[in-house]
């Protein structure tokens, strides 16, 4: 599903060269992947390379056997719309949207209409049990409830892969634990790809394939 | 549909902030329109004291005869005047001529004479066309007016109308006998005894100082004119044809100038074209307010918004979609300013207009005016046109730097 070839980024982070160096790696259809790494390993670099919001200095990103690193800008965006959904730490839902119109955003900008977008979005919420909660806006919303919202923003347009960073590290132990057995139910149930970005033992414990980062380097991959 | 949606509810987070940029649009609004309502006031004002005044809406002269002396005698004139005035009677266009004279010449009381500038009317047309009884209401009320009238239509008799300005100078007034001199169409000297039978406030003093008016007869008797006319006022049936009127009237009476009003008003003209000047800036700086809250107000709600942008950029909005995002804002800050604006210009022009202010005479006149601020649709539509205008580019920066971020860093925001 996923194949990152040889990928190189870097930038300058407080005088010290920081990013990820020539990483490679494959995600299969359906699995639940893990970067996993301490603060600054590349982790973050690593998922907006595999989520074209950013450009490699070096190397190759395939989703689906095509290559799309080196697509333009617009067709990027497009491709995001369509076949990307991202889940962020701090849930980055639009503030002044329902939870329910967060869910059909995705869908309208696709050019789904509203009559159409609001039964899918309905049917989001619901799997990831908010349905009582869909007219409540972000600020209503706990922050368990906000990233089962986010998550059920990046899954309504069906898309091959859901890239998330850090999805657990804003809540506490007790909402994360649900989240991540919601992201593995959905990835058996859906087929999709979760590329996660974590450093939380719980999410890694939960994962199909682990892909250990240090210093922007690939030092390790685990099928647990 | 969904951008626009996003965009009310983004206006409607910071209401406050929202409220305030509101008010400017609404106060430059507000500003514009009542100006171009108390312009289009003066204007009608002028343009009808210009056409009631004398000129009709359309004059025809003999050829050169608006330009020099000329114009205040009879050397050059239409030479079969109330003929020409006969045959554009016909024209369905026309609901009325006015044939004139106008002449020059020294009015004497005993030992004082006093030079003058004299207009010849026909006293059953003119008050049916013109504004002469509301001349003379303002004469009544000077010393010596008391009693003024118009001329009889009866032509043997010889009465005259002054000026308030000329009367004063000859100590003259209501019911007095005076002489009036000139030179006749050959050139020769003439005198004709006249009794003032009222006095004429035209709003001006050089003109009230020097002017006066006799019927067609008594003129044509002073001046041995026989059929020949100075100028013909021609009244149109529809007013806003006048310029149409002008060219066709213009081709069937080729051996005459014809000219519209509003090319003779040279007042009316001058006025016009300062009052588009005042206006015009004042128009520039309050776009120019606008342009600037508004920038200010969606440049700082797009800093606040970095990191939402970011993310609609990483679900896959395109930077034309964030540019269209602000220019939505902007389209429903100016509808809405323009709304709100419209509901407070007219309540205001209803409250000024019922107070029944009285402006001062403006420079150069006798007497002021009350203030009647008009109902411009046409201006509002102009005025809103222009501020939503004036929006749209003020959103076009705030839009630009928005979809020029790169989504890491606006991702990164805090």
């Amino acid at each position: 599903m996923l194949q990152l070839c040889n990928l190189t980024r870097a930038y300058e982070l407080g005088g010290e060269r920081a990013g990820v160096f020539g990483v490679s790696l494959a995600v299969p259809k359906g699995c639940l992947a893990v970067l996993a790494g301490p603060s600054g390993s590349g982790k973050t670099t690593l998922l907006q390379l595999a989520g074209l919001l950013d450009t490699p200095d070096e190397g190759e990103v395939r989703l689906g056997g095509e290559l799309v690193s080196s697509l333009p800008e617009k067709a990027r965006c497009d491709l995001r719309l369509r076949r990307l959904g991202f889940v962020f730490q701090a849930f980055n839902l639009v503030p002044v949207l329902t939870a329910l119109e967060n869910v059909m955003l995705p869908l309208q900008l696709q050019g789904v209409t509203e009559a159409e977008a609001r039964p899918r979005a309905e049917a989001a919420l619901d799997r990831v049990g908010l349905a009582d909660r869909r007219h409540h806006r972000p600020g209503q919303l706990s922050g368990g409830q906000q990233q089962r919202a986010a998550i059920a923003r990046a899954l309504a347009p069906d898309p091959l892969l859901v890239l998330a960073d850090e999805p657990t590290a804003s809540l506490d132990h007790a909402h994360g634990g649900p989240l991540l057995d919601l992201m593995a139910e959905l990835a058996a149930e859906r087929g999709a790809t979760f590329l996660v970005a974590s450093h939380d033992p719980a999410v890694i414990a939960r994962a199909h394939r682990v892909f250990r980062l240090m210093d922007g380097m690939l030092v390790g991959e685990e099928r647990p | 549909m969904i951008l626009a949606r996003l965009a009310l509810r983004n206006l409607l987070r910071q209401r406050r902030r929202t409220a305030l940029t509101l008010m400017v649009v609404v106060a430059g609004f507000l500003a514009l329109s009542l100006a171009g309502g108390f312009m289009a006031q003066t204007f009608q004002g002028l343009s009808d004291a210009a056409i009631r005044g004398g000129l009709g809406h359309l004059q025809v002269l003999p050829p050169g005869a608006a330009e020099g002396d000329e114009a205040q005698s009879l050397e050059k004139s239409l030479p079969d005047g109330e003929a020409l005035a006969a045959r554009l009677r016909t024209d369905p266009a026309v609901a009325e001529v006015l044939p004139r004279i106008q002449f020059m010449g020294l009015l004497s009381s005993g030992a004082k004479s006093v030079a003058f500038l004299g207009t010849a009317v026909d006293p059953v047309l003119e008050p049916k066309h013109m504004a002469t009884t509301e001349a003379l209401t303002g004469g009544a009320r000077a010393a010596g007016g008391a009693g003024s009238r118009w001329l009889s239509p009866d032509p043997s008799l010889r009465e005259v109308i002054l000026g308030t300005g000329l009367a004063r100078a000859l100590g003259a007034s209501v019911g007095s006998s005076l002489t009036l001199m000139s030179t006749t169409k050959d050139g020769a000297l003439n005198a004709v005894d006249v009794d003032v039978v009222g006095l004429q406030d035209l709003g001006l003093r050089e003109l009230n100082d020097r002017f006066l008016t006799v019927s067609l007869a008594t003129a044509s008797q002073l001046l041995d004119a026989g059929p020949a006319r100075s100028r013909l006022s021609v009244v149109l049936r529809r007013p806003g044809d006048t310029a149409a009127e002008q060219a066709r009237i213009q081709a069937l009476l080729a051996e005459t100038s014809v000219k519209p009003w509003f090319e003779l008003a040279s007042f009316y003209r001058q006025v016009k074209l300062l009052y588009f000047a005042i206006f015009g800036f004042m128009g520039l700086v309050l776009f120019l307010v606008v342009l600037l809250a508004t920038a200010n107000t969606l440049l700082m709600s797009v800093m606040e918004r970095v990191r939402e942008f970011g993310v609609l950029r990483a679900m896959g909005l395109q930077p034309g979609q964030l540019l269209r995002l602000l220019q939505w804002e902007g389209a429903f800050l100016g509808l809405l300013g323009s709304a709100l604006g419209l509901a407070v210009t007219l309540l205001l022009r209803a409250g000024l207009n019922a107070l029944h202010l009285q402006m001062p005479a403006p420079p150069g006149t006798s007497h002021g005016y009350e203030l009647n601020i008009h109902f411009v649709p046409l201006v509002y539509a102009i005025v809103a046109a222009g501020l939503q205008a004036t929006i749209q580019v003020s959103a076009l920066f705030p839009g630009l730097k928005a979809a020029r971020l790169r989504i890491v860093e606006a991702l990164r925001h805090v």
